[in-house]
């Protein structure tokens, strides 16, 4: 039953975006361009927004995590990883030039710089918020995302993967103010099969908002330096609680 | 801010400083002046002192000239005795925590530009730290106060002249002691002199700590073909601290044992 309005979900996501076509930049390309926030609560426990609210742990994987680190990388300052840096209650700036996709991030003032052309993944090394490449399917932006090393959580519930997971992202334009995100998360060493996320990513619509600084170092002893009060965005926001199916609710 | 303005085009007329040797660089598609992509600039020992520097550890490469115009930094009599001090406490250096560099530390170091009509950003590899330059004519942000400070830039000719102000007082010129205050003001000027070179100046006023408003300059290459930028994580387990932190500004040893 939950399977099912799941999947008439999910439809209606895809049949939406059919129905809108993106502007498009310069270059031909849909635009993303502007400052994107969420509203949902998937910093604390990425489940809200995984597909059933499960996460396909193998045994070992899960026992594993259980007996891992329990302090939270990010309350040490490190930088947070993808997918979990898309949802953190911080908005980000995204800028296209041919070629390229620009994400600015504010928190820790993250930056992803991905090429839309095909290359393959670096070898040998292993970096925070991973090595992104990028194309173009249709209106979707796809940016596969690996090399992440397994330091990283997914989120402060401490959901964790190994240094074998692959993101799969997928961005579509599905309004003026509305991109459809989605993230498929492989890693063989951890789950049992790939699982997906899926959110809305809302466009800032406040006139003359911009991202400021925000730092977070060891020198102020863990603590992050927030940057200046802001009022909570327009819209819903229990958009996360409501848009759980009826019959589900947290795992 | 039009006094500081008045200022800089002072020192420019007098010093030739500023201006472009009649290079016109090629437009990008929305017409702008084609700064877009990856620089860097020369070594320079900039980032252990702006000042000549012998060479050592702590020091880099030895550097005769600085890359301040004069090669003297114009300190009132308290900040001189300070700046003196510092360069004791190299414990002192926000960088060595993961501090942002600020402007214009941040450009002693590799970069990345891409542009739009109504901002600029640049993306620096150090610290993973980046900067939007709004173009659009819009003022600085009121009590607002930033590592890498707030910029706001515009087009004189060729020449992209960016304004750099609601800077905090921590960030520091270089590895050397070498600091300023909150009301430090930067004006900096990107001139293209011929497609792979452009020449980085900035003017810094700062009335709190210097006597008058002084200028740093320093070539830009373009980065090779294919240069691709890594993540810059600066975090790495706090492997440095035992090493910079020292005296006032250590932690307890057991700070992040868990």
């Amino acid at each position: 039953m939950r399977f099912g309005l799941m999947l008439a979900a999910l439809s209606m996501v895809s049949a939406a975006a059919a129905q809108y076509t993106p502007p498009r930049t310069r270059d031909g390309t849909p635009d993303l361009q502007g400052i994107w926030e969420t509203r949902n609560a998937a910093a604390f426990d990425v489940s809200e927004i995984a597909d059933g609210h499960e996460i396909p742990y193998l045994p070992e994987a899960l026992e594993r995590e259980q007996k891992g680190n329990r302090v939270d990388p990010m309350a040490h300052c490190a930088m947070p990883g993808v997918p979990r840096i898309n949802y953190l209650p911080f908005p980000f700036q995204i800028i296209q030039r041919p070629g390229l996709v620009i994400v600015l991030y504010e928190y820790l003032h993250n930056q992803r710089l991905i090429q839309t052309t095909p290359r393959e993944h670096l070898e040998g090394i292993d970096l925070w918020m991973g090595d992104s490449v990028g194309h173009w399917e249709g209106d979707t932006l796809v940016v596969d995302v690996a090399d992440l090393g397994d330091k990283t959580w997914l989120d402060s519930a401490r959901h964790t993967h190994s240094d074998a997971l692959h993101v799969i992202e997928r961005y579509t334009r599905t309004g003026p103010d509305a991109i459809a995100y989605e993230a498929m998360l492989e890693d063989p060493k951890m789950y049992s099969k790939p699982w997906k996320i899926s959110m809305t990513l809302h466009r800032n619509t406040q006139p003359g908002f911009e991202l400021r600084e925000q730092e977070c170092t060891e020198g102020d002893n863990g603590r992050a330096i927030q940057p200046q009060y802001r009022p909570a965005p327009k819209g819903d926001p229990l958009e996360f609680i409501r848009t759980y199916p009826k019959s589900g609710g947290s795992k | 801010m039009k006094a500081n303005m008045l200022i800089c085009a002072s020192l420019l007329a007098v010093s030739g400083f500023g201006q472009s040797k009649g290079y016109v660089p090629p437009r990008t598609s929305d017409g702008l002046p084609d700064l877009e992509g990856m620089w860097q600039p020369r070594a320079n020992g900039a980032a252990y002192s702006i000042l000549p520097h012998p060479g050592g550890f702590f020091l880099g490469a030895e550097s005769k000239e600085g890359v301040v115009q004069g090669g003297v930094l114009p300190y009132q009599p308290w900040a001189a005795a300070q700046v003196k001090e510092l360069t004791q406490h190299m414990e002192f250096d926000p960088t060595g925590h993961c501090h942002y560099e600020g402007i214009p530390h941040a450009m002693y170091f590799g970069f990345q530009i891409v542009e739009t009509p109504k901002y600029i950003a640049v993306m620096h590899e150090n610290m993973h730290a980046w900067r939007i330059i709004y173009m659009d004519g819009s003022p600085h942000p009121r009590d607002y106060s930033a590592w890498m400070g707030d910029s706001r830039g515009y087009w004189e000719g060729s020449t992209l002249v960016v304004d750099v102000a609601d800077n905090n007082d921590k960030s520091v010129f270089d590895m050397a002691g070498h600091f300023h205050s909150d009301v430090l003001h930067v004006l900096e000027r990107f001139i293209p002199v011929d497609a792979n070179t452009m020449r980085y100046e900035a003017t810094l006023d700062d009335p709190k700590v210097f006597t008058r408003p002084w200028k740093m300059g320093f070539p830009l290459k373009r980065a090779p073909k294919d240069y691709q930028f890594l993540e810059s994580g600066c975090f790495e387990d706090e492997r440095d601290q035992e090493h910079l932190v020292k005296g006032k500004a250590a932690l307890p040893a057991d700070h992040y044992k868990q």
